[in-house]
């Protein structure tokens, strides 16, 4: 009974085989983690940028320019904007756009 | 498995591979929840600390710089998270616990061993947390005193004085003389 393997053992047994439940369970775990995390991020970037469009008015404001004055910049700001908006969505939309008429075009040449 | 697959599985892991931090998880998760079950005495709560611990060595993988065993750095992650939740829930009442957790683990051994297990629990739970933890380590023989320094953050000299002292408390609690040859 003095012995340390048998006092280990009364405190607590090592498992005799890895558990691939457990490793499951790990890396169920795991996954779960890294999509909250990257859900953190996301919506911190989204905060940021949000906060960033919405303190471009105050700021003009503060510095003496008039919407009339900003008209030009914000024209070109959203035909940017818009141009993005439609380049992710021929690149990754629900249609993928893009990737279809790859593939048509792989498939006559 | 060797220490180079072991570096190349860890390799693939940094790089977000599941299957082969899976295959590290499968090397390690008995010495972790071996160790995890005798310091907490409570097999499913340690084995929930053990998935923490290892989802958290995903997360901090590459802080893992190859001058110790990875094994070593797992526990060392298990124990402050051991640490966190112990703090956290506070000190639970020690014998009802150790009750509760006989009936669910130990179902079919002898009321003489039950009663032994119980003891031991009990003197556990009566140590410092780091006399604890070189406890756990180091009485199974899976890690080495400097092992088990490493992991809690110890000097070697008060790890070896946390065993010898704690295995004295533990044998006092089953009612056998101290040993004194260490």
């Amino acid at each position: 009974m003095s012995d340390d393997l048998e006092l280990a053992a009364l405190l607590g047994e090592a498992p005799k085989t890895p558990d691939p439940g457990f490793r499951f369970d790990v890396l169920a775990l795991t996954a779960e983690r890294a999509r909250r995390r990257d859900a953190r991020q996301r919506a911190f970037r989204t905060t940021v940028l949000f906060a960033l469009v919405g303190l471009i008015f105050p700021l003009a404001h503060a510095f003496g320019l008039g919407l009339a004055q900003l008209q030009p910049l914000l024209l070109v700001a959203g035909v940017l904007c818009l141009a993005y908006v439609l380049a992710l969505w021929t690149l990754e939309g629900p249609r993928a756009v893009l990737a279809r008429s790859r593939a048509v075009l792989r498939g006559r040449l | 498995m060797n220490a180079g697959e072991e570096a190349r599985l860890i390799g693939l892991a940094r790089r977000g591979d599941y299957a082969a931090f899976g295959r590290l998880v499968d090397m390690h998760q008995s010495a972790v929840r071996a160790f995890l079950r005798r310091v907490t005495g409570n097999y499913a709560d340690a084995d929930d600390l053990a998935q923490e611990a290892f989802a958290r060595t995903w997360d901090v993988l590459n802080r893992f710089d190859g001058t110790s065993s990875l094994r070593t750095f797992i526990c060392g992650v298990a124990f402050q998270y051991w640490r966190r939740a112990r703090r956290a829930q506070g000190r639970r009442e020690a014998r009802e616990t150790a009750y509760a957790d006989l009936s669910e683990t130990q179902t079919e051994e002898s009321p003489e061993r039950a009663g032994q297990r119980l003891a031991l629990r009990k003197a556990m739970e009566e140590l410092p947390e780091d006399q604890r933890g070189a406890l756990a380590l180091c009485l199974g023989q899976e890690f080495t005193h400097a092992e088990a320094a490493e992991i809690l953050g110890l000097p070697l000299g008060t790890v070896k004085s946390h065993v010898t002292r704690g295995r004295a408390r533990l044998q006092a609690a089953l009612g056998i003389a101290e040993n004194s040859d260490e």
